[in-house]
C-alpha cells in the first residue's frame, strides 16, 4: 500500500472511530465526570485517617501533604494510560463482537494501520476530555494552578508517555487476538497500574511496589508532573526523565509491533480469527 | 393469530408463553424454577471455565484491587494505625478496617455488573432472545445469574483473606462471624432487587456498562468502605442509610472489630429487611415496566 493510501485508511478509521464513540454521547459526558468522582473515596479515606486537608507523613514521601492535588493529577493523567488499554487494547475485541473482525483482517490494509487510527481516535477523544477536566479543577480549591510555563514542559511529558504505552496497547491488541476474552484482563492491567504507579498513592511506601514502579512510564512521567504543578520545581530533571521516557518509548514501540506482529500471524495460521 | 386476554397477560407478565407453570401447584412451580436457577448457575460456571485464564486472574483481582487503598493509608498515616480512627469509630487499625469494607465491594459487583451486564452478555453472545423465550420468568434468570455470581464473590473474599492474613495480620473477633454472615445474606436479598434494576435498564438503554459503572461510582463514594458514615457531608450520608451495603459493612465491622456505627445492631438489621422489600418490589416492578415497554416497541434485539 503506498503512504497516501495508508494515510486514507487511517483517516477514515479515525472518523469510524470517532462516529462510533458519538453514536454513544452519554460515553463522552461519562469519561468528563466519573475519572474524577472516583477520586472522591480517597479524599474522604484521607480525611478519615489524618482528619485534615494535609498529611505530615505525606509530605515526607512526596514533598506535598496536600494528598488531593496528589490523586487529582494521577486521576487525570492515567485517563491517558486507560482511555488506551480499553480504547486500542480492547478495540479489536469490540470488532470481533460486531462481527467486523473478519472484513478488517480480509481487507488489503493492514491490521497495524487500523489499530494506528483507532489509537489517533483515542487520543484526540482522551485529549479533549483531559483538557475539560483539568479547566474544572483548576477553578476549585484544589490548590492546582495551570500556567503556559507549566503546561508546556507538562504537555512534552504527556506525549511522551502516551507514545510508549500505545505501543503497549497495541502489542495487548494482538493479545486479544490469541486469548478472546481480555474484558477481565484490561480490568486487570488497569489495577496493576494502579497497584505500581503512583496514581493514588506515593509507592514508596513500600519497597517492592517503588522497584516495580520504576519499570512503568507513567511513574516517571507523574513523579516530572507533579513537581511541575504541585511543587513549582523548575528543575524536577525534566531532560533525564524526557531520556528515560524516550528509551522506554523505543522499547515499547519496537516491542508493541513484533509482538502484535506475531501474534496475529499466530491466529491466522491457527484460524482463530473468527472464534470467540 | 390475536391472543386470548390470558395468554397475553400471561405474556406481559415476565414469563414467556410457553410458560405454564403458573397454573402449577406452588411445590412444583418452585422445583421447576429452581432448577431453572441452577441450571442458568451452571451454564455461568462452564462458560467461565471455558476461560481457565480468565478465571485465575478473577481470583487474584481483589488482591490487587485492595492493595492501593491500603497503601494510601499507611502512606497517610505513617504507619498501620491510625489516632484519627480511633477518635471517629472506636478503632484504629486501618488495614482490618480498610480490608473488611472492601470486601462488600464484591457484593455490590454482583448487582451491578453480573446481574446488571447479564441480559447485555446474551445479546452480545446472540442468544437474549431463546433466554426470553424460555417457559420461565425472567426474574428466575437473572436469579441464576446472581447465584452463581455470589459463589464467585465467596472464592474472592476467600483468596482476599488468605493473602491480607499471610501478609498483614487481621484482627477481628472471631465470635462475630456468624452475626456477620447473617447480615450478609439479608443484605444479598436488597442487592437482589438493585441487580433487577440494573438488568432492565440494559435493556432500555442497551450498553449498560455504563448504568453499571456510572451507578457503581456513585455508589463507592457513598458506601464507607475505607471511611466511617461521620466524614460524609450530610446528604451522602443520607443516600448512604439506603444503600443495603453500607448497613453490611458497617455492622460486619461492629461484629468483628468493634467500630461504633451510631445505631445499634438491631435496627441495622430491621432497616436492612424494610430495604429487601422495598428494592426487591421496586426492581421487579421496574423490570416488569422495562421488559413490556421493550417488547412492545420491538427494540428487544436493537444493540
Amino acid at each position: 500500500m503506498s503512504l497516501a493510501a495508508t494515510a486514507s485508511a487511517i483517516r477514515a478509521e479515525m472518523a469510524k472511530t470517532i462516529r462510533i464513540y458519538f453514536s454513544y454521547p452519554i460515553i463522552v459526558v461519562f469519561w468528563a465526570i466519573f475519572p474524577v468522582l472516583w477520586v472522591f473515596p480517597f479524599l474522604f479515606q484521607g480525611k478519615a485517617l489524618v482528619g485534615s486537608y494535609s498529611s505530615s507523613a505525606f509530605q515526607q514521601l512526596t514533598g506535598s501533604g496536600n494528598y488531593m492535588a496528589f490523586i487529582l493529577i494521577g486521576a487525570m493523567v492515567s485517563n491517558f494510560v486507560f482511555s488506551g488499554l480499553w480504547g486500542v487494547g480492547n478495540s479489536l475485541r469490540e470488532e470481533t463482537y460486531w462481527g467486523t473482525m473478519e472484513y478488517i483482517i480480509a481487507s488489503p490494509t493492514h491490521p497495524l494501520v487500523v489499530l494506528i487510527g483507532k489509537t489517533l481516535a483515542e487520543a484526540s477523544v482522551t485529549t479533549c476530555i483531559v483538557a475539560l477536566q483539568a479547566t474544572i479543577i483548576s477553578l476549585l480549591p484544589f490548590g492546582i494552578s495551570f500556567t503556559v510555563a507549566k503546561v508546556l514542559p507538562v504537555l512534552l511529558l504527556v506525549v511522551l508517555l502516551m507514545v510508549g504505552f500505545y505501543g503497549f496497547a497495541i502489542a495487548f491488541a494482538g493479545f486479544t487476538l490469541l486469548i478472546k476474552e481480555v474484558h477481565g484482563w484490561v480490568h486487570t492491567l488497569e489495577w496493576v497500574f494502579f497497584l505500581f504507579s503512583p496514581i493514588r498513592y506515593p509507592v514508596q511506601v513500600n519497597f517492592i511496589t517503588e522497584f516495580v514502579s520504576k519499570l512503568i512510564p507513567l511513574t516517571w512521567a507523574l513523579v516530572a508532573i507533579r513537581g511541575i504543578i504541585l511543587l513549582n520545581q523548575r528543575d524536577v530533571g525534566l531532560w533525564r526523565i524526557t531520556g528515560i521516557l524516550l528509551a522506554m518509548d523505543a522499547v515499547l514501540l519496537v516491542a508493541g509491533y513484533f509482538t502484535f506482529v506475531a501474534l496475529e500471524r499466530k491466529t491466522r495460521r491457527d484460524g482463530t480469527v473468527g472464534m470467540h | 393469530m390475536i391472543k386470548g386476554s390470558s395468554e397475553r397477560e400471561n405474556g406481559e407478565s415476565g414469563a414467556g408463553p410457553l410458560d405454564h407453570s403458573a397454573t402449577w401447584p406452588l411445590l412444583f412451580r418452585l422445583r421447576h424454577y429452581a432448577n431453572a436457577v441452577w441450571a442458568e448457575n451452571i451454564k455461568e460456571w462452564k462458560l467461565e471455565l471455558t476461560y481457565p485464564l480468565d478465571f485465575l486472574r478473577s481470583l487474584i483481582d481483589p488482591v490487587v484491587y485492595l492493595l492501593p487503598y491500603v497503601l494510601y493509608g499507611i502512606a497517610l498515616v505513617g504507619g498501620r494505625f491510625s489516632p484519627n480512627l480511633q477518635k471517629l469509630v472506636g478503632t484504629t487499625d486501618i488495614v482490618s478496617f480498610i480490608t473488611i469494607g472492601y470486601i462488600f465491594i464484591g457484593f455490590m459487583n454482583m448487582a451491578l455488573w453480573a446481574m446488571g451486564f447479564s441480559l447485555r452478555k446474551e445479546q452480545m453472545y446472540g442468544t437474549l432472545e431463546p433466554v426470553f423465550a424460555a417457559p420461565v420468568p425472567r426474574w428466575v434468570f437473572t436469579m441464576g445469574m446472581s447465584m452463581h455470581s455470589i459463589l464467585h464473590q465467596f472464592l474472592m473474599i476467600v483468596a482476599q483473606l488468605i493473602f491480607i492474613l499471610a501478609v498483614f495480620s487481621l484482627k477481628v473477633n472471631p465470635l462475630g462471624l456468624l452475626p456477620s454472615l447473617a447480615m450478609i445474606g439479608l443484605m444479598l436479598v436488597a442487592l437482589y432487587g438493585i441487580g433487577m434494576i440494573m438488568a432492565s435498564t440494559t435493556l432500555l438503554f442497551k450498553q449498560g456498562w455504563l448504568i453499571s459503572e456510572a451507578l457503581g461510582s456513585l455508589l463507592m463514594v457513598v458506601t464507607p468502605i475505607a471511611y466511617p458514615l461521620a466524614v460524609l457531608p450530610v446528604f451522602m450520608q443520607k443516600v448512604a442509610l439506603a444503600v443495603p451495603t453500607t448497613y453490611g459493612i458497617l455492622t460486619a465491622r461492629h461484629f468483628l472489630l468493634g467500630e461504633q456505627m451510631g445505631f445499634s445492631v438491631l435496627t441495622a438489621f430491621v432497616r436492612v429487611a424494610i430495604l429487601c422489600v422495598i428494592w426487591v418490589v421496586f426492581g421487579l416492578v421496574v423490570f416488569t415496566v422495562i421488559d413490556k415497554s421493550t417488547r412492545r416497541s420491538g427494540t428487544l434485539s436493537h444493540y
